[in-house]
């Protein structure tokens, strides 16, 4: 542990560590452009510099460790000297065009420029200007704006895996390009926007929108994926305009998607701004006291076993626990929240959780994913694989399709067949897992969701006992959910109760005519066609699959629009915050419940959000520790059966469109036609 | 029937025809006198005033009395109907009839009476009633406190006022006001009696309620006394009323202390103008002094108001009557007719 | 004898009188005021009055929706949208309302912007019978820009050197 000097304050530190962070620890901030504390150091701007006594020249912080007994300086009149030279340097090559840039007020180089730089500029020769790049529908490139501090490249290179970016040309002439004219194929390449000190690379759908001064900021989770990232969501008016990540080493680091972070235009599109009722074929718009009256009118008098409630991957749980409640009141026990019919063991909370924890995979030094792609399904915890990959030591094996993760694995098999074979130890991969100190399982929807995915369920839960993935402090059985409401829904018990109907009985019910009222919370990925003659109230917020097949619509919040409650993969219950009111007369979910109660005759007995989450609670304890992740208790769950030879298939078939916001994005449209149906191939010289 | 031409319907007709030359050309005075009080007021503030309306703003006037006439008359709630409307045409009609006694020339009079001076006294009394009533009858407490600080005002200055004409009188022996002027033939009164006519000039002022003590209509604090709540006409009755009531106390002034339609001197081109001339010469010259005066003066406060008219004035006016008196007997100067 | 001297004062007016003199005298002095509608005064090239959106010589308009207007007018007058313009891709505004009723005519708003585009021109009759009338928007703005261009380049031009 060398000890060194910071401006006279004497402080220790670990051996390895850069002066740059050494001054971190006692609060000495120093500025910098290239250095960032989750990518590798390049020493590349110089604004660190910092006088290091008996050291010749001032040195770059960020990539010089920490000896014993070194005496650091940042504020001289050298090191001052020194960055006021370094900011010139940096300026004589970037235009002045900050009143039309979209970095104006959230940029590194302005506000250093401010704190370091000289008051005017010497240079009068004629400036560099360099033609901008096409990264895609999601970044906008300003390349003359670029001071090279490379930590774009660093990113794809290194978090996301994808080395398409990379600089050319030295000194005046360097270019930071992706070689051939090709946009940026990853799913978290809009993290790079964040990562730009300058304005070289912005937001393309929120260019020249707002300025970050004008914008409303609210804290809140994202919900279009299971692992509930921290999110900020910045409003004007009442219009989302940008979604940001927000700091979570437990969960998304300072990460999020790209599906995350640019489809929130889709907030604002196809939206259900009033209640709806289906008069003679047509939709009309109504009240909401006809809506519910016509509610009323075809439920009441209905034994339960006539109603069934499906959940969406979206809904909310205090929305979810509302519907509970009611459904129970109406005597119906066929309700549930596994749209896609995985074969989830709800009893058992191990059962349904990524019970590693995200952070936990920086642990694991073997992994077998199953039926899974954890690149579309949840880019973060792909993104954390990743890190550990670079980390070294870390053995990958996948079952199921066979796919560019961006990091190495062994690849098993497409289908279920290899899973027998690697729990009797007869398969390589076996040794190993059992080789292995911290070995993970994770199981994908893909593999649970198949007529044989209780009996994989079931050979997992044995493969996870027999390679020691659980024990008594370490406990890697991993289910992969692609919903953000799944975990929150199964918490809650949204699963069908004593001799109800799961979602694919309902549906087959529904096509019998056995259901005659379906009520579907914001549930829009099953099949409509199957449901039959059913009297269809679709509760949601877009007008999607679900709400054209409704007869009643009755229009709800968003997830910026409510104070909600999710549960994310690990089990973590975490709250969105009201960013923006909803549209129109449109309500918060929970609420439309509670009112919708009353009209039938069944009142809900909570008047306030505290009574309901108090009510939450009380159904499952989890629900009063947020942020936190609660350890679930080993159980014994799964079935077993004969597994079909059908090969692993992801859930999702289209990363940039899984949900009805963002399949009402314009630019996730633009993702998708570009990224997922194969029209990247056709630019540049396939022109 | 000839008789009753001769002895009535002639008389009435030629009295009427009378009162129309006085009227008539002193209403349109009044309204110059509005015009003339804005120029000579911008002027002084080194400004152009009314320019506008006709050449150098000449039919201004004209356009005030229109548009006055053509608004709406606004009697509030409260007020006690039949007085509000009488006020101002009691104060108006009280400024006209005082010019039955004023000579303009040498048998230029509608009434020539031995009372002339009296009857004027009178008259101008008269006038506080006007406003006393317009301030009670407008209910409104603006209006009435402008009404009681005007009737105690034209109270105060009346009694020097009178004082002051008793030392003209005695010095000319006679009420008539057309033997006051011809009195005045070897002297005006103006040079033995200047202090006289100072104390009477400052008193006009407040007897008119003019600047500087204006504390009646005082704008900043009773938002304009105790015509607050009269509109259009009834508004233009005061205005005229009050105008009228400038040029006739100028008038006075002039038979008093300036010789009436006297020349200054009795010799070679100045007898060659008219009387009527010189007279409206004299009274214009003291019209310019009231509009001097407003320019120059701010606003006296009540209590030094009070002061001087009491306080001053009257013991001034009273040594000054004595100091008349005692000259007169001692040189044997009193007029014996 | 200043009891003498004062009391001679006193009634021998000479306070009130030479205060009338001075009136007197002010009345034939030149007139300090103009013939307003028919003649006007001088103005400031730094006068600030009506606003107005200017544009290039080539009639591209000016603004390029930094906001930085928006964001320092003290009476948060100035409302603007910006987005990306269908043909070029440049950055404009959607909308630039000014509400005239709020504005201070402090300035501050021509003084933030970098490409001289609002403006307060030297124009100070714009009354209107409406209160609405006086909700500028951006055609209202672009409208008096191109009404007042000659003028508002000679005043900047004017102005320039003090800069």
């Amino acid at each position: 542990m060398p000890k060194l000097t910071i401006d006279g304050i004497e402080v220790e530190v670990e051996a390895g560590t850069t002066i740059l962070q050494a001054c971190e620890t006692i609060g000495v901030e120093i500025p910098r452009f290239c250095y960032h504390e989750r990518l590798n150091i390049a020493g590349n701007c110089r604004m660190c510099l910092v006088e290091v006594e008996k050291a010749p020249k001032p040195v770059a912080s960020c990539a010089m460790p920490v000896a014993e007994g070194m005496v650091v300086h940042t504020d001289t009149p050298g090191v001052h000297k020194a960055r006021k030279g370094v900011m010139e340097f940096l300026l004589i090559n970037h235009p002045l065009d900050c009143p039309i840039c979209d970095q104006g007020g959230e940029c590194d180089l302005q506000d250093q420029a401010m704190a370091f730089g000289g008051d005017r500029g010497r240079y009068a020769e004629s400036k560099r200007a360099v033609r901008d790049k096409d990264f895609g529908p999601l970044i906008s490139t300003w390349m003359t704006r670029c001071i090279h501090c490379t930590r774009c490249i660093r990113f794809s290179k290194e978090v996301a895996g994808v080395p398409e970016l990379g600089a050319t040309g030295r000194g005046e002439n360097m270019e930071v390009t992706t070689y051939v004219e090709k946009a940026l194929s990853s799913e978290l390449s809009g993290n790079m926007i964040d990562l730009c000190p300058v304005g070289a690379l912005t937001n393309r759908p929120y260019a020249f929108k707002a300025r970050p001064w004008e914008l409303r900021k609210t804290e809140s989770i994202d919900v279009m994926d299971a692992v509930g990232a921290n999110i900020r969501v910045d409003v004007r008016g009442n219009e989302v305009l940008r979604v940001l990540p927000r700091l979570n080493e437990e969960i998304n680091e300072e990460w999020i998607s790209d599906k995350t972070r640019f489809a929130c235009d889709g907030l604002s599109k196809q939206r259900l701004d009033r209640p709806y009722l289906r008069v003679d074929g047509k939709l009309q718009p109504t009240t909401w006291a006809a809506a519910f009256a016509a509610i009323a009118d075809k439920v009441k008098g209905l034994p339960g076993s006539k109603i069934a409630a499906i959940a969406g991957d979206q809904a909310d749980a205090e929305a979810m626990m509302a519907l509970k409640d009611l459904m129970a009141g109406l005597g119906s026990a066929n309700i549930d929240c596994r749209q896609d019919g995985a074969a989830i063991d709800a009893s058992t909370r191990a059962a349904y959780l990524f019970n590693s924890t995200i952070a936990g995979i920086e642990d694991a030094d073997a992994i077998l994913l199953i039926g899974s792609n954890p690149r579309w399904e949840a880019p973060l915890v792909n993104a954390r694989i990743r890190k550990r990959y670079l980390r070294g030591g870390l053995k990958v094996g996948v079952l199921g399709e066979r796919l560019n993760l961006t990091y190495g694995y062994e690849h098993l098999g497409t289908d279920a067949g290899p899973l027998q074979s690697i729990l009797d130890g007869s398969h390589a991969f076996a040794q190993v897992l059992k080789d292995a100190k911290r070995p993970m399982i994770i199981l994908g929807m893909g593999a649970l969701s198949r007529p044989d995915g209780a009996a994989i369920l079931g050979l997992a839960r044995k493969l996870a006992e027999a390679t020691g993935a659980v024990s008594e402090e370490w406990n890697s059985f991993n289910l992969l959910h692609t919903a953000a409401a799944r975990v929150g829904g199964l918490d809650l018990g949204f699963v069908p109760g004593q001799g109800g109907r799961d979602v694919a009985g309902i549906l087959d019910g529904a096509q019998k005519g056995e259901i005659s009222v379906v009520y579907l919370l914001a549930a829009d990925e099953i099949d409509t066609a199957k449901l039959g003659n059913a009297f269809v109230i679709y509760q949601g917020h877009h007008g999607d699959a679900g709400a054209h097949r409704a007869d009643v619509i009755l229009p709800g919040a968003a997830y910026t629009e409510k104070n909600a409650t999710y549960v994310n993969l690990e089990g973590r219950v975490q709250r969105t915050q009201l960013a923006v009111f909803p549209p129109g007369d449109a309500k918060e979910d929970w609420k439309i419940l509670r009112a919708l109660s009353e009209a039938l005759g069944h009142k809900l007995p909570y008047d306030g959000i505290v009574q309901l989450r108090a009510r939450m609670a009380q159904v499952n304890p989890v629900f009063a520790t947020v942020d936190e992740v609660v350890p679930a208790s080993w159980g014994s769950f799964g079935g077993e059966g004969e597994l079909s030879g059908a090969p692993f298939v992801s859930p999702i078939k289209n990363f940039y469109m899984t949900d009805p916001i963002s399949r009402s994005s314009k630019t996730m449209a633009d993702c998708s036609a570009l990224f997922v149906n194969g029209q990247q191939e056709k630019t540049g010289t396939h022109g | 029937m000839a008789d009753f031409v001769d002895g009535y319907v002639l008389p009435t007709a030629i009295i009427v025809a009378q009162i129309l030359a006085i009227v008539l050309p002193l209403l349109v005075a009044v309204a110059y006198l509005t015009y003339a009080e804005r120029k000579v007021i911008a002027a002084m503030q080194m400004r152009k005033g009314p320019n506008v309306v006709g050449p150098f703003g000449l039919l201004q006037p004209l356009a005030d009395g229109l548009k006055l006439f053509m608004k709406e008359t606004v009697v509030p709630s409260g007020a006690n109907r039949a007085v509000f409307v009488l006020a101002p045409m009691l104060t108006f009609i009280l400024s006209l009839i005082a010019w039955a006694v004023i000579p303009f020339n040498e048998g230029w009079v509608l009434a020539d009476i031995n009372v002339g001076v009296l009857y004027l006294f009178a008259i101008s009394s008269l006038g506080v009633y006007g406003i006393i009533m317009a301030g009670w009858a407008s209910n409104s407490k603006y209006a009435f406190l402008g009404a009681m600080r005007s009737a105690a005002q034209m109270v105060s200055y009346e009694v020097s006022i009178g004082l002051v004409m008793i030392s003209v009188l005695l010095t000319a022996g006679t009420l008539n006001l057309s033997q006051l002027v011809e009195a005045q033939k070897t002297v005006w009164y103006v040079i033995p009696h200047l202090p006289m006519f100072v104390i009477f000039f400052i008193s006009a002022l407040a007897e008119t309620n003019r600047a500087p003590f204006d504390l009646p209509e005082a704008e900043a604090e009773l938002v304009s006394g105790y015509n607050v709540e009269y509109s259009s006409m009834t508004f233009a009755l005061f205005f005229l009323g009050e105008y009228a009531n400038m040029i006739l106390m100028s008038g006075i002034m002039t038979i008093l202390f300036l010789g009436g339609w006297l020349p200054p001197l009795d010799i070679a081109p100045f007898n060659w103008i008219p009387g009527i001339v010189w007279f409206g010469l004299k009274v214009a010259l003291l019209l310019f002094g009231f509009l001097w005066v407003r320019a120059t003066f701010p606003r006296y406060r009540y209590d030094q108001l009070m002061r001087l008219g009491w306080k001053v004035f009257l013991p001034f006016s009273l040594i000054w009557l004595v100091l008349t008196a005692g000259v007169l007997m001692a040189t044997g100067w009193v007029p014996t007719k | 004898m200043s009891f003498l001297d004062r009391s001679a004062r006193a009634f021998l007016l000479t306070e009130l009188l030479s205060g009338m003199a001075l009136t007197l005298r002010y009345m034939f002095k030149p007139k300090a005021t103009i013939n307003y509608p028919f003649e006007k005064g001088p103005l400031s090239p730094r006068f600030r009055g009506e606003h107005a959106l200017r544009r290039y010589p080539n009639g591209e308009e000016r603004c390029i929706s930094c906001k930085l207007c928006e964001a320092v007018c003290p009476a948060l007058a100035i409302t603007i949208e910006g987005d990306v313009r269908a043909d070029d891709g440049s950055r404009r505004t959607r909308r630039y309302d000014i509400d005239m009723t709020k504005c201070i005519y402090c300035g501050m708003c021509q003084e933030s912007c970098p490409v001289d585009a609002i403006v307060e021109g030297p124009n100070f009759e714009f009354a209107t019978e409406t209160r609405s009338e006086l909700m500028y928007n951006k055609e209202k703005l672009l409208a008096n820009g191109d009404r007042w261009e000659t003028e508002l380049a000679a005043r900047i031009a004017a102005d320039a050197p003090y800069r």
